[in-house]
């Protein structure tokens, strides 16, 4: 069989190797460009908080937490590597092209977006190894494992601000499109 | 320190019903009391396994739960894991009764998932994603693990036909269990003929939504002798676990988080998967009895699908388990935080010789119950009851 753990986590067996490749985002400022160690780093303005993280995406930039010690890469962000328990992490900005890993259709959807029903979703991993899951712009039919895509990010439509909390409403939506 | 016991058992009905929550929950309490002392003689303390408070606008049913049987001044807890929920209350019981801190305690589950009809149902569990991305993306329990099945098989050589041979099966045990809510079987035909919820999993690849609650009274051996109960089945070990949010970050086709916690409790339990008699896994798809038999070490990987089979005609690595012989999630029903309690009546029937002869495991005497929550391993928990 083949292996569809997240790639980026068997970088934990080369712990012992080089340090890890990060390309650091150089649209971060410093002082949110590496995992908060004093409470007053996590402001909205950090992409280690969700409010940072969509207004970079919102900007284009789909951002990870890249993690020194095994290599995981996180989306979104947050202070501490699951994979490893390292606090050692560097934000990074991912790739916009990847591979389906699995993908269904959604036939009864949410109240809020029953409109848009039928639609496709899909677990994507980025050239990073780094995984997300979106909607895929394309009919299921048209949909296969393995399919590359790539992100597109666009404003939030009228039913899905309809769902969004208070503070969700300008978050962009995230989607995958043929590539 | 002694291994608690299971003393007492009881459900109220399961599916769709004209009562409430703390109603079904009445029931199911009235069962497992019947010829014992008043609970408030014997319980001290109680948790409450629950998904959410919006089918019925209520949180605090710990609260609830133990004023509805006559219980005031104890500890009393809801306790929240979607799916799992039911199956931590249990582990809380245990760990309380087992650490010596309390002599008796009462694990319930209770959900009243049709208040709210199908789209309140679909909305209230999509909240057990992550709220960032997958929400966002317009996910649902069915197409969460449509992901997981659609993988499975494309990496194996499973069919649908296979996974609809799951549902076959648990109908068919259901058929035989009277605390079932699909008291009917059903065939491969009619299962691969059903409407794709989220393909490649159909209506009858699901289980289904339900009300309904469940009740066990976990106590220690001075409390089991006193009360003269005929039977009680023990519970050997434990295991529980947090895997990733989001099933994206997870192994697919390897549940990591059910492996781990089956090895838990089967370490503490000093027992190895081949002494495993009937396993209650958390089947709210077809597909995951197939990946959780694979994870649990009943099943080789990439084969777990062929659990309906008879033990001789599963592939080699395969133990002579039998699972889900209350009928599953899918078939026996699946009322969110009571299920994990469910899965415990089932071992309790099946330990102690008293489940209907039709599904009865012959010298049943060690059973494994695997209960998720979020989708697959998000939480899990594992436990392992023996008849001894
Ligand atoms: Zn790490």
């Amino acid at each position: 069989m083949s292996d569809n753990t997240n790639t980026n986590t068997n970088a934990t067996d080369a712990d012992t190797d080089a340090a890890v490749d990060i390309d650091v985002d150089v649209d971060t400022p410093d002082k949110y460009a590496t995992a908060p160690r004093s409470p007053e780093e996590l402001t909205s303005d950090s992409p280690f908080t969700l409010p940072g993280f969509f207004a970079a995406l919102d900007e284009g930039r789909l951002l990870a937490a890249a993690c020194e010690d095994c290599g995981t890469r996180l989306v979104p962000p947050r202070p501490a590597c699951y994979d490893c328990g390292s606090r050692n992490l560097k934000i990074e900005r991912q790739p916009e092209t990847g591979t389906v890993i699995s993908y269904t259709e959604v036939r009864t959807p949410p109240p809020a977006l029953a409109d848009r029903a039928p639609y496709t979703i899909a677990i994507v991993e980025l050239d990073s190894g780094a995984r997300l899951t979106g909607r895929v712009t394309v009919p299921y039919a048209d949909t296969e494992i393995d399919m590359p895509v790539s992100l597109s990010i666009r404003a939030p439509e009228e039913d899905e601000r309809a769902m969004a909390l208070e503070h969700e409403l300008e978050w962009p939506i995230h989607e995958f499109e043929p590539a | 320190m002694t291994d608690p016991r299971i003393a007492a058992v009881g459900t109220s009905p399961l599916g769709r019903t004209d009562l409430t929550g703390r109603d079904l929950f009445s029931v199911a309490v009235t069962e497992a009391f019947e010829g014992l002392p008043d609970p408030a003689e014997i319980v001290d303390a109680i948790y409450v396994g629950n998904q959410s408070e919006s089918y019925e606008h209520q949180i605090m049913y710990g609260t609830l739960m133990a004023e509805w049987c006559g219980l005031r001044h104890v500890p009393a807890e809801r306790v929240e894991g979607c799916a799992a929920a039911g199956a931590l209350a249990l582990r809380h019981a245990v760990e309380d009764v087992r650490s010596g801190r309390r002599d008796a305690v009462l694990a319930c589950g209770v959900e009243k998932m049709t208040a709210g009809g199908t789209a309140g149902a679909t909305d209230a569990l999509s909240a057990a994603f992550d709220r960032a991305t997958e929400q966002r993306s317009g996910v649902t329990a069915p197409s969460q693990y449509a992901l997981l099945a659609q993988r499975y098989l494309h990496e194996t050589d499973a069919t649908e036909r296979d996974l609809a041979r799951i549902a076959v099966k648990n109908h068919k045990n259901a058929a035989a269990n009277p605390r079932a809510m699909f008291q009917r079987e059903t065939d491969v035909e009619t299962v691969l003929d059903s409407a794709y919820v989220s393909p490649p999993l159909k209506l009858f690849d699901c289980a289904p939504v339900t009300d309904g609650a469940a009740v066990v009274l976990v106590a220690n051996e001075d409390v089991t002798s006193t009360l003269s109960v005929d039977d009680s089945v023990r519970v050997a070990g434990v295991g529980a676990g947090a895997n990733n949010l989001s099933i994206a970050d997870r192994n697919l086709t390897f549940i990591e988080g059910a492996h781990e916690v089956a090895t838990q409790a089967y370490d503490q339990a000093g027992i190895e998967p081949s002494d495993v008699d009937i396993a209650e896994v958390h089947d709210a798809f077809t597909v995951c009895e197939a990946l959780l038999a694979e994870a649990a070490g009943l099943a080789p990987r990439g084969k777990g699908y062929e659990s309906p089979l008879a033990p001789e005609d599963r592939s080699a690595g395969w133990t002579d388990v039998q699972l889900s012989t209350s009928g599953g999630l899918k078939a026996r029903g699946h009322p969110i935080g009571a299920t994990g309690i469910a899965q415990a009546v089932e071992a309790y029937e099946q330990l102690t010789g008293t489940a209907t002869p039709e599904r009865q495991v012959d010298g049943a005497d060690t059973a494994l119950l695997i209960n998720e929550g979020g989708v697959a391993d998000a939480v899990t928990v594992a436990h392992v009851l023996s008849a001894a």
